[in-house]
């Protein structure tokens, strides 16, 4: 096993820790410190338990987790090769056949890796006017240099929104403390000890936010975008699901909870492919409904449906859904882009049928509208 | 790494594999990953997180550690809102009122009955209290379910996974004399903070393979006839494949394993898993689509 012990030095488990850092692990510096421990503890055993060990140590998610083994097998196989330090090239020639790649069927995805690479190229936003003129700009067309900038807007904006939510939710939750008076009144019959105290009011439930998005066809672009309102909300709202329809309908909530917003987005096409034809706007709903309306519909739900109410399905069916939910849950949006255009009038039968259900009717076309969305939740 | 007065107590496990026979003869197999996670906690005393769906034998990882070791358990059961109050420590309010009816009549000083009002005897010890007063060994603190409760509560367990210390401001600090195992589980229902997930070594828990998991259901019922444990496993094996909302856990195979047996099936056919379905599935939906998918498909 001596040729093994190179390996277990302390230096290369810290060349690995940065190696790792470098490869999409967020490792800091008392990670590595752990790791050193970690490969002491286990002392003098085989290369597995030593990857083991160390992914126990260096990883806190399934999708680290697995991302790991790759990384670990790639980066300790080429230091066997070589006896001094490995060389970089190498490894990232090898690197590149692993790294998960994008498929690129479906648009969201294509749009969405096109967005998110020049938004990691992309400069600073210049000017107050850009941005004025970004923030108005139809989201379905967007010219390809703006992308990239107003990613970066949109990022921005919806963080400060979810934190300015979070805040108003967290200024709201009373803590529990006795309340004074109404605790005298009840040591009356007790004698005047105060046996049975009495607190003020519980704890506000939390908000629940359920997002429907449409992403079939000309909703496509519009979608991609509240997808991404839907991630900046993921990560201050703790409640929030978001799901996708079209003909079917498929959750999206577990993709967005990822730490990073790529690879959320890459997740998607694989979830939505295949979906041709005409849109199901209540029959989607009602498979919803079945599912996971009972959970999710509640007093302190607030829904938001995204769609133009193109529906090939009966307009009596959709009102039919979305009476049921309007009538389970404390807010019900509907968010249609053709609201952006000065001729539109929901005149179509599904939006028709649709609208007497909905508390709030409004528009989505561009970043501006999503922002004004704020005042409802 | 933590400020233990007491140099820990291994009980002698001298490596992961010595740790994974240990495991396997109170009736839980792992597998080397979860076994050197396992072993990392005992010998670096830092806690561990473990993730998966339910029904993997997450909880089932504590209890059996605390076994092995001979040690309690402690068991914290998060929940939405759950609080410092019932997860630390409460004062018995009604206890003091009428203690201090009673010594109302007494001699001592004011000072005097104080001390007696705020002595240990009214305090309602909670689980993460009671983890940090063991007096004769290190208990196993198994935290389960963390992803049900809030940030709030997250952040108190931070302070309190770091020092392992409490504040009762009438008492004072109390302070671990043996540093608690501790092992929380989540069923990934929402992303935990990176704070609390960087402090602790992290395991993923999947679904078993077909030889591991009849050595499962062979290890927990012993009596089971081989051949009744192979179809009941790939029986659910086949279920798993299918899109339920509720896919069966290793638990719900040890259940119909067990039902099985109950009923002195020597083999699974088309009405004996109807007749168990319940083990198996768990909502209207599910037991539809079962159906639609054909048991007896299922069952060759």
């Amino acid at each position: 096993m001596q040729h093994e012990e190179p390996e277990r030095s302390a230096a290369s488990i810290i060349e690995f820790c940065r190696f790792a850092r470098d490869n999409g692990l967020p490792i800091g510096v008392q990670q590595t410190l752990d790791a050193v421990e970690v490969a002491k503890t286990i002392g003098a055993a085989d290369r597995e338990e030593l990857a083991l060990a160390l992914r126990a140590a260096l990883t806190s998610s399934k999708e680290e987790w697995d991302w790991f083994n790759e990384l670990f097998e790639i980066f300790w196989s080429a230091s066997q090769r070589t006896q001094e330090s490995t060389s970089e090239e190498s490894k990232e020639a090898r690197f590149s056949t692993h790294r998960p790649q994008a498929s690129s069927r479906a648009t969201l995805a294509q749009s969405a890796n096109e967005a998110t690479s020049a938004d990691r190229e992309g400069k600073d936003v210049s000017g107050a006017s850009a941005q004025q003129r970004l923030q108005t700009v139809d989201l379905s067309d967007v010219p390809g240099d703006d992308l990239a900038a107003l990613e970066q807007i949109s990022a921005r904006l919806f963080r400060k929104m979810s934190l300015r939510l979070s805040r108003r939710h967290r200024i709201q939750n009373v803590a529990d403390h006795v309340d004074v008076r109404r605790t005298i009144r009840r040591s009356i019959p007790r004698g005047g000890d105060p046996i049975d105290l009495a607190f003020h009011g519980k704890k506000p439930r939390k908000q629940l936010l359920v997002i429907f998005l449409d992403v079939s066809g000309s909703m496509n672009s519009y979608s991609l975008f509240l997808v991404r309102f839907a991630y900046a909300l993921q990560k201050y709202f703790r409640n929030v699901h978001t799901f996708l329809f079209s003909t079917n309908v498929v959750e999206i909530s577990d993709l967005l909870r990822n730490r990073d917003l790529s690879v959320a987005l890459r997740g998607l096409s694989g979830r939505a492919a295949g979906w041709a034809g005409g849109t199901k706007i209540g029959e989607s709903l009602k498979e919803f409904n079945l599912r996971r309306g009972g959970k999710l519909l509640s007093r302190n739900t607030v829904f938001i449906i995204l769609s133009d109410g193109w529906d090939t399905g009966e307009p009596a069916a959709l009102a039919a859904e979305l009476r049921k939910i309007r009538r389970r849950v404390q807010k019900l949006i509907w968010l249609n882009p053709l609201l952006g255009l000065e001729e539109y009038a929901p005149v179509t039968r599904g939006m028709s049928a649709a609208l007497p259900h909905v508390n709030v009717f409004a528009a989505a076309h561009n970043l501006q509208s999503l922002l004004a969305l704020e005042r409802y939740l | 790494m933590t400020a233990s007065p007491k140099a820990p107590d291994d009980k002698g496990i001298t490596d992961v594999d010595n740790l994974a026979q240990r495991f396997e003869r109170l009736g839980y197999i792992t597998d080397r990953g979860l076994a050197t996670a396992v072993y990392l906690v005992t010998k670096l005393r830092k806690p561990l997180l473990i993730e998966g769906q339910a029904g993997l034998g997450k909880t089932e990882v504590a209890k059996t550690l605390a076994a092995m070791l001979g040690t309690r358990l402690i068991r914290l059961q998060c929940y939405d809102g759950l609080d410092v109050n019932s997860a630390v420590y409460e004062w018995n309010y009604q206890k003091q009122l009428l203690a201090i009816k009673i010594e109302e009549k007494t001699e001592q000083t004011v000072e005097e009955k104080e001390k007696h009002i705020f002595g240990r005897e009214f305090l309602l010890e909670r689980p993460l209290l009671q983890s940090i007063l063991a007096e004769d060994a290190s208990p196993v603190l198994l935290i389960d379910e963390i992803d049900r409760a809030d940030e709030a509560f997250e952040a108190f367990l931070l302070e309190l996974l770091s020092d392992f210390q409490i504040t009762v401001p009438e008492m004072g600090t109390i302070k671990a004399k043996y540093v608690p195992y501790v092992i929380l589980t989540s069923n990934r229902t929402r992303e935990l903070s990176d704070a609390l997930k960087r402090r602790c070594f992290y395991h993923w828990i999947d679904y078993p393979s077909f030889e591991k998991e009849m050595k499962i259901v062979r290890a927990r019922l012993p009596g089971i006839a081989e051949q009744l444990n192979e179809q009941v496993v790939s029986f659910v094996h086949a279920v798993r494949q299918l899109d339920l909302i509720k896919p069966p856990g290793v638990t719900e195979t040890l259940d119909c394993a067990q039902s099985a047996m109950t009923l002195g099936k020597q083999r699974l056919d088309v009405q004996a898993v109807e007749e168990t379905l319940g083990c198996v599935v768990k909502s209207q939906e599910d037991s539809a689509k079962l159906k639609a998918a054909g048991i007896e498909k299922m069952l060759s």
